[in-house]
């Protein structure tokens, strides 16, 4: 008997996408994550752009990722240009981050994952039954939003971080204020973890899974700082060299999807909270060293319902090195300092850092006036994808015993965990040589 | 008296102004104490896809054929139609590609494959359906947002400035950075709204809301002219976001 399920669009992520599975009796004949988005062809029109157009454009790949996508598109000119910004922005692009993370853990916890364990359509009905909950998310994913305002200059697309550093510094002020409603969260934080303790277990398709992720260079577990990204494969890591990423980026075009499919090794690999926490987890300091235990953590984890944990710990942890950096920037004194001198030059350059929803990709290539020539990037939902696809038909396996509806939510619920991000998954440029 | 119906729809782009509805953290609850948020993919799974809807918000533009029937689609069921953001509004960053050869981007991205992908030039809604209010920016200014609503809700739409970016950088007294350092900033050309939020921070401005009506073209061009900046290049600038600008070169 054959039988097909079919979800045309899934709803609580961004963008549009749908899952199609198709079974033959018990076994699996094909599972796909669909992706329906246009295609904008970004990279492909920031080409011939002067460098410094070039983070504006990108940006606007993804809102909830933008912080990622310039300052990826940043870290790849500087390198390209050997431009080295000075240890006071990357403190400051370090915290940048956190609150991106912040800000979208918040949200895909709070506003997208959470609804689903307690069996709700969303935040807002929610928050009928659970409104300290529902108030508890939107509060952190505000922080989330202050952050970004006050280094980025925007919360959605940031105007503020430049190539070679930031227009403006923060104020004394602005940080003082900061750092008020980071104590704050640090009090909240407590009820994240109490929420997230708290939730039924959620166990659908465990299999051995491959993670990737960028390697901190400063600044402890973070998403910004290093060049070198860890693979963990068959219980070893492997280093590979943020230039080389393309022996990660082996994609094959496939006709459901404007995303392509990426494999190491000839192997599909996870990244995202839970691959940052397998590969990162000895750079966590002690403010968390509870938290994996009550969230019966256990890593590595093959469950990739267990990202959303990951991200819920990540958000606990992000607050408190927030606080500690904005606590630093306050006793320390912001330094007045214009963005470093930038001479562009002919060369290429990588950027890697790690989106919230994980690892991200920018590679460029300039002519001698600063201009454009090639550029290529890879989202985490595109690295991703093989490995939902993976995901997804073990849990097909698992639970061909299902009903229909009870089938269709499980496999919601894993593309959900993996928190794609849709209208960035279909921006990727191969690599071809200038016009 | 029920409350109004409202549907939040997002096309082709990067769903930044959703995103900005869902950042009003602390209007959000109280919102949905004011209207009935029936259809709203990104944030609920539990949707009314076909009632009527007093008023629909839709952010991105129209990318493929699929946009653009959602588009007809939701315009059918929906009383007053707003497009959401510089992409809605004027085509935004994807329109970039009006002037180039859209195959061969696609064929440069995908690979053969490109060309079975469901792929249009990007429009902007009115292009495609009739729209009732438009509400710019890359992505939208959160008071601007709510103040629409708060109007629509009172039945009478809002008033936005038709003046440029200029107008708000000078009231704000911060330093020109076009007179001051000779960049190429598009705020003499830019509608304002966002309080001069980039010359603020010293950064030119890139035109991510679009064009404002009461801007004066000749003579912000004959502003940049005396910089020795040339045309072509403040045009190609003012194109990133859309396409209509109305400056020759
Ligand atoms: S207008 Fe800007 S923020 Fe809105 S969808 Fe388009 S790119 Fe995103
Ligand atoms: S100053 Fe210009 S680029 Fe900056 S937000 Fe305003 S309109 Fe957009």
């Amino acid at each position: 008997m054959t039988r097909s399920i079919k979800v045309n669009h899934l709803a609580r992520v961004e963008g549009h996408g749908g899952v199609t599975v198709e079974m033959d009796g018990r076994s699996v004949s094909s599972v796909r994550f669909d992706i329906f988005e246009g295609a904008r062809l970004l990279e492909a029109l920031a080409r011939g752009r002067h460098y410094t157009d070039v983070p504006q454009i990108v940006s606007r790949i993804c809102a909830i990722c933008s912080v990622s996508h310039s300052i990826s598109s940043i870290k790849a000119t500087e390198s390209a240009f050997g431009v080295t910004p000075t240890p006071q922005t990357e403190l400051l692009r370090d915290l940048l981050y956190r609150g991106e993370d912040i800000e979208s853990h918040s949200l895909h916890v709070f506003c997208l994952a959470v609804p689903d364990y307690l069996n709700y359509p969303s935040v807002v009905a929610l928050a009928a039954d659970h409104p300290d909950a529902a108030r508890l998310g939107l509060r952190l994913k505000k922080l989330g939003n202050t952050i970004q305002e006050v280094i980025g200059g925007r919360a959605v697309h940031p105007v503020n971080v430049l190539v070679g550093g930031f227009g403006k510094l923060p104020t004394a002020d602005q940080l003082m204020a900061l750092r008020d409603e980071l104590h704050q969260a640090a009090e909240d934080s407590k009820s994240v973890v109490d929420l997230i303790a708290s939730l039924p277990p959620a166990d659908y398709c465990s299999k051995d899974t491959v993670f990737a992720a960028l390697r901190p260079k400063q600044f402890g577990y973070g998403y910004y700082s290093g060049d070198q990204i860890h693979v963990r494969l068959n219980g070893k890591t492997e280093a590979v060299p943020a230039a080389e990423y393309r022996s990660l980026a082996n994609e094959r075009a496939v006709p459901h999807s404007h995303a392509k499919h990426s494999q190491y090794k000839g192997r599909p690999f996870m990244v995202g909270a839970l691959a940052r926490l397998t590969v990162n987890s000895d750079l966590l300091n002690g403010s968390v060293a509870d938290v994996k235990q009550k969230f019966g953590l256990n890593l590595p984890s093959g469950n990739p319902m267990d990202n959303n944990k990951a991200q819920a710990l990540e958000l606990v942890y992000d607050i408190h090195r927030s606080l500690e950096t904005v606590e630093k920037l306050l006793a320390d004194g912001l330094r007045e300092e214009a963005p470093v001198p930038v001479r562009p030059k002919a060369g290429s350059g990588t950027g890697v850092t790690e989106a919230p929803r994980g690892m991200l990709v920018h590679s460029y290539s300039f002519d001698g006036q600063g201009r454009l020539a090639t550029a290529d990037v890879i989202t985490p939902t595109a690295f991703n994808a093989a490995s939902v696809e993976e995901h997804l038909r073990r849990a097909v396996e698992q639970n061909a015993g299902d009903d229909d509806a009870a089938l269709t939510k499980k496999l919601e619920m894993i593309v959900r965990a993996y928190d794609p991000c849709i209208s960035c998954s279909v921006h990727l440029v191969r690599r071809r040589n200038a016009p | 008296m029920a409350k109004p119906t409202l549907g939040v729809f997002g096309l082709t782009g990067c769903a930044g102004d959703q995103l900005v509805i869902l950042n009003c953290e602390d209007e959000l609850l109280e919102l949905t104490e004011l209207v009935d948020i029936k259809d709203f993919l990104m944030a609920s799974s539990g949707n009314d896809t076909s009632c009527q809807l007093d008023v629909a918000l839709v952010d991105g533009a129209v990318l493929s054929q699929r946009d653009e029937d959602m588009l007809k689609r939701i315009r059918e069921r929906s009383r007053l139609l707003v497009a959401l953001g510089t992409c809605a509004v004027w085509g935004g960053v994807a329109s970039l590609d009006r002037n180039q050869d859209r195959t061969r981007l696609l064929e440069d991205v995908y690979g053969e494959m490109g060309k079975k992908y469901d792929s249009l030039p990007a429009r902007a809604l009115h292009e495609v359906v009739n729209v009732d209010l438009s509400i710019t920016g890359c992505p939208i200014e959160k008071d601007q947002l709510i103040s629409a609503v708060a109007s629509l809700l009172q039945g009478d739409p809002p008033l936005y400035p038709k003046y440029p970016v200029c107008t708000e950088c000078r009231m704000r007294e911060y330093n020109c950075l076009l007179i001051e350092r000779g960049e190429i900033c598009c705020g003499p050309l830019t509608v304002a709204g966002c309080q001069a939020r980039c010359p603020g921070l010293n950064v030119p401005c890139v035109g991510c809301r679009g064009p404002a009506d009461d801007a004066n073209v000749e003579s912000a061009m004959n502003m940049f002219g005396e910089k020795g900046i040339p045309r072509e290049e403040i045009a190609a600038k003012l194109r990133t976001f859309a396409p209509a600008w109305g400056v020759n070169v």
